[in-house]
């Protein structure tokens, strides 16, 4: 069985406990307008073009087997550029071929208390891969976080709970209309699946992106603490602001860039008060 | 800190606790004496006509220098005549784009003048004078016990002086401190100290000898420290003012106008560490030494923690948050395990000796006691020039990478060998001076009879600096790679490459960078071929020893000067994509943006390579992190996590500069904005602004790890 993958990076401080290493899984069913990584959204490989870093100097052109006709996504314009202007994104992964990329700091997962956290994208639309890859973590005393956006049947979430120690779980806005408006879907099956992973008391972290006109209301976060307060209570939840270091990666997508400020400090802070 | 260390670190931070030299007019009638009796007592004299530093708010002084006119002391050769002949004709020369003589470090062992003060030594002369027949030896024990007698007298002339001046002094707890001090000096270092403060005052006078690092300073101290601060003699704060006062001292030696005075890399010594019993020296004192230290706002000295895996955990992360706090970059950090394993299994020392081995200077391993020989640098990729531009039919027909790689060795052996004798030839010229002052205070000297510049002194070190390991790695791997493995390009399209210096080949040499398996990804291919390069230099080193008889180990950078940047400005072109004239890869772990997995990868990778600890001579692992990272105190920890593994799984060392790439492309542009950002640079810390384009661009291009 094979996965799609986009990026396998090691060291990494924010998604979730201790060093990590994070496994981007490419396809997500939801198309949130700030997302960062947009070409996490579609799951088939993809060629991203950064014109900006284009001298036009047609080394791709000269080396594409194809003439630049039709693209294969054989790679060899992004080797030659001189400048990385093109970039292939996504590749077929097995799961050991993962699992071997993991183990690698296996050390610092156990001194750091860390470990793997399969992220994407929306990793629990390859739920076979997933769930062996998962597997194969456990196997190996490997601690493991699942990050997903929950849009999702609640069976796969049952599949995987076994072998997940961390769901780390997006709650966008609580709105649903709002949420159909910026995401591409309403939130029910989302948080109903929230609902029963606090219900059935597995250690969950809430991850909220700071968006300011979307979400960045004391209102809205009263109402994410109430329902959180209603069925359980998560070990950790994270406001994270909204940042436009994605922006750039829309333009090589051939895809526009919806922007939005970036929330202030003092924003941030209020905010997370509440919680 | 207190006022009276504020007043006194102002005093020497504006330069004026330099010590004053005094000129000596000699008897000229001297001349028909033998040398050894002439040096001497040219040295007794001048010492005695010096005169000692006394300030108000001083509680310790005697601390003298040498001004050339005399055989001073042996680290910076001071009136050394073939040494400073050698240093003068060698010292930043390149040989033919081979070699260049670097400088060399020597450090007192203060254990013996600890337990038994200078009469001790005086004793020890005299015990050794009776078993030695020899005219010239007994000659050479003579002149060594005047000039502990010398020193005896010095500080009784430092009493009268500090007596006299407290006269003068209204503060009624400074003038206390100075009669304090002037009754302290009719007994130290004279007799074994009794107190802390007898210590710290003993090593401040002797360090006059013995200039360079104080060595093991906890190991020397806690006796004494512990006693006091369980009688009730002294306060956790008064013993931390004296090793402030110590530590200022020591910044004090280096006169203001030298480059050296913002530069930390002298008067490096060590904390923690094994002890000859398995244990930890890591304790309160050596907690104490590095809080006081990061509270001055001084350069000089820098300290080393010695990392052990019996160390209580909280203590790596404890340095690590000093060291996150210390804008003048003052801590690094040494893994004990390596090196205690390479000192016992290369270098065959006994358990107990290789425990007490120092940093200084860049983080040159040093023993207390001892000289630390032959630290010339090699330019590795000469060896690997020749194969491709020179002989290069003879790898054109290799059929195989193996055989490729014995060809490479042969040549980089062949350099190896001419190196280390390069290196014996130097210490050769060094072994025609005669080295008295510091003698008293290395191990071996006494008993043999000898100079430590002729190989009296213990234990030597021989760790010559190879640099361009990162180069030679990802150059065999691209060899392995392109023409053997995955055989995209020939042997001969390569060599050719190369002869035009990649000109007309810019698309090769832009595969070769995007997709070359590089050193620091901690892959299969690069960490077999780093292991193998190690290895082979291991298997070579095995059994070959120094002019003095001690094993070699090798290192990989230290020193103020950008040798890289000369000896990569007069090599060719290299397989890793290296052009002609570029600069060689700094240290080994920078590699200057071909390491793309992050910094699990990288760390990985360089603990990894060396099994045997061959490269435990003098050894830099510069990192260079986004400051983000530590701003946060969750992710702080994730670094002290992130270190602690990379020592467990074998690395050497690291020190830190926290920075960003804009921050420091932005201190290039407008250095008058960023006269305070400190950075590491290969064992020392400086000014950016300070340092010359070329060091600069290498910092920037270091790979910023997020």
């Amino acid at each position: 069985m094979m996965g799609t993958i986009f990026n396998i990076q090691r060291f990494c401080t924010d998604d979730g406990p201790g060093i990590r290493t994070t496994v981007f899984f490419k396809g997500c069913n939801l198309h949130c307008a700030w997302c960062h990584n947009p070409e996490s959204q579609q799951g088939r490989v993809q060629m991203m073009y950064f014109k900006n870093k284009c001298t036009g100097c047609g080394k791709c052109k000269e080396k594409c087997p194809n003439g630049f006709e039709f693209c294969t996504l054989c790679g060899r314009c992004t080797i030659y550029c001189p400048n990385d202007a093109r970039e292939i994104c996504g590749k077929e992964y097995s799961a050991d071929e993962v699992l071997a990329e993991i183990i690698k700091d296996k050390a610092y997962y156990e001194n750091s208390d860390g470990g793997v956290t399969f992220s994407g994208g929306e990793c629990m639309l390859q739920i076979d891969f997933l769930e062996e890859m998962l597997k194969k973590c456990k196997e190996n005393g490997i601690r493991t976080a699942v990050d997903t956006a929950g849009h999702i049947p609640h069976e796969f979430f049952e599949r995987i709970s076994p072998l997940t120690d961390l769901f780390l779980y997006d709650v966008k806005c609580f709105d649903t209309k709002k949420h159909k408006e910026y995401t591409g879907v309403g939130n029910e099956l989302i948080l109903d699946n929230l609902k029963k992973l606090l219900e059935a008391n597995k250690a969950l972290r809430v991850r909220i992106p700071v968006i300011p006109t979307v979400n960045d209301t004391g209102e809205e976060m009263l109402s994410i603490k109430k329902f959180l307060d209603s069925y359980g209570r998560p070990e950790k939840i994270e406001l994270l602001p909204y940042h436009s270091m994605g922006e750039h990666k829309y333009a090589a997508l051939g895809k526009e860039a919806a922007l939005f400020s970036v929330p202030s400090e003092e924003k941030m802070k209020q905010l997370r008060e509440i919680f | 800190m207190t006022d009276r260390i504020k007043k006194l670190t102002d005093i020497t931070l504006a330069g004026k606790m330099y010590p004053k030299t005094e000129k000596t007019e000699f008897d000229m009638t001297d001349i028909f004496l033998s040398e050894c009796e002439r040096d001497t007592k040219r040295i007794c004299e001048y010492i005695l006509n010096q005169e000692p530093m006394v300030t108000e708010y001083q509680t310790m002084t005697g601390f003298f220098r040498f001004d050339g006119s005399v055989v001073g002391v042996a680290f910076n050769r001071s009136g050394h005549k073939h040494t400073d002949e050698l240093m003068r004709d060698l010292y930043l020369k390149q040989i033919n784009g081979l070699h260049v003589l670097e400088w060399q470090h020597a450090t007192a062992d203060y254990k013996k003048v600890l337990e038994s003060g200078i009469v001790g030594i005086i004793d020890d002369i005299d015990r050794s004078i009776e078993l030695h027949t020899d005219k010239d030896e007994r000659e050479y024990l003579l002149g060594l016990r005047k000039i502990a007698e010398a020193l005896i007298a010095w500080c009784e002339k430092c009493s009268a002086r500090v007596l006299d001046y407290s006269r003068t002094v209204e503060n009624a707890e400074h003038r206390k401190n100075l009669e304090k001090l002037a009754a302290t000096l009719l007994r130290s270092p004279k007799n074994a100290p009794e107190s802390f403060y007898e210590a710290c005052l003993t090593i401040y006078v002797c360090f006059s000898c013995a200039l360079d690092s104080v060595g093991t300073l906890d190991r020397y101290l806690s006796r004494f420290y512990f006693a006091d601060l369980e009688a009730g003699r002294i306060t956790r704060e008064e013993a931390g003012e004296y090793l402030q006062e110590l530590f200022l001292m020591l910044q004090a030696a280096t006169p203001i106008s030298s480059p050296n005075f913002t530069r930390g890399g002298e008067s490096h010594f060590c904390i923690g560490g094994y002890l000859p019993d398995g244990s930890d020296a890591y304790n309160d004192l050596s907690k104490l030494i590095l809080e006081s230290l990061t509270d001055l706002p001084t350069y000089i000295p820098q300290v080393t923690l010695r990392w052990t895996k019996t160390q209580p955990k909280d203590v790596l992360r404890f340095a690590m948050d000093l060291e996150r706090k210390d804008k003048h970059k003052r801590i690094a950090f040494q893994n004990d395990e390596k090196r205690i394993k390479a000192y016992t299994e290369i270098c065959g020392f006994e358990y107990e000796d290789a425990v007490r081995y120092t940093t200084v200077g860049c983080n040159e391993p040093a023993f207390p006691g001892g000289i630390v020989g032959a630290t010339s640098k090699l330019n590795l990729l000469k060896s690997i020039e020749r194969i491709f531009h020179d002989n290069y039919e003879e790898i054109e027909s290799c059929n195989s990478f193996d055989e490729l790689y014995e060809i490479y060795t042969r040549e980089l052996f062949a350099d190896m060998d001419k190196h280390i004798e390069f290196d014996n030839k130097c210490n050769a010229v060094r072994a025609r001076d005669v080295n008295y002052v510091s003698a008293l205070f290395f191990n071996g000297c006494i008993e043999k009879a000898k100079s430590p510049t002729r190989g009296a002194a213990n234990v030597v070190v021989c760790s010559p600096m190879v640099l361009g390991i990162t180069n030679i790695i990802d150059s065999l791997i691209v060899v392995k790679q392109f023409v053997y493995d995955e055989k995209l390009i020939t042997m001969k399209e390569l060599v050719s490459a190369l002869q035009s210096n990649w000109v007309g080949c810019e698309d090769l040499r832009t595969l070769i960078k995007k997709k070359g398996d590089f050193f620091g990804n901690d892959t299969e291919r690069s960490n077999a071929m780093a292991k193998r390069f190690f290895n082979s230099i291991y298997s070579f080193l095995g059994g070959k020893t120094n002019l003095f008889g001690y094993p070699i180990l090798i290192g990989d950078l230290i020193g103020y000067n950008p040798h890289h940047q000369w000896f990569g400005e007069c090599t060719k072109a290299t397989p890793d994509g290296r052009m002609a004239s570029d600069m060689l890869k700094f240290g080994f772990g920078q590699s200057g943006g071909y390491d793309r997995e992050g910094l699990t990868a990288l760390l990985n990778s360089i603990a990894k390579a060396d099994e045997h600890g061959i490269r435990c001579g003098s050894t830099v692992t510069n990192i260079t992190l986004d400051e983000a990272l530590i701003k946060n105190d969750a992710n702080f920890e994730k670094t002290v996590e992130l270190f602690r593994t990379y020592f467990e799984n074998g690395g050497v060392h690291f020190q830190l500069t926290y920075v960003s790439k804009q921050d420091l492309l932005c201190a290039k542009q407008n250095p008058d904005d960023y006269k305070h950002l400190r950075v590491r640079v290969s064992g020392f810390s400086d000014y950016f602004v300070k340092l010359n384009e070329a060091i600069q661009n290498d910092i920037i291009e270091r790979t910023e790890q997020k």
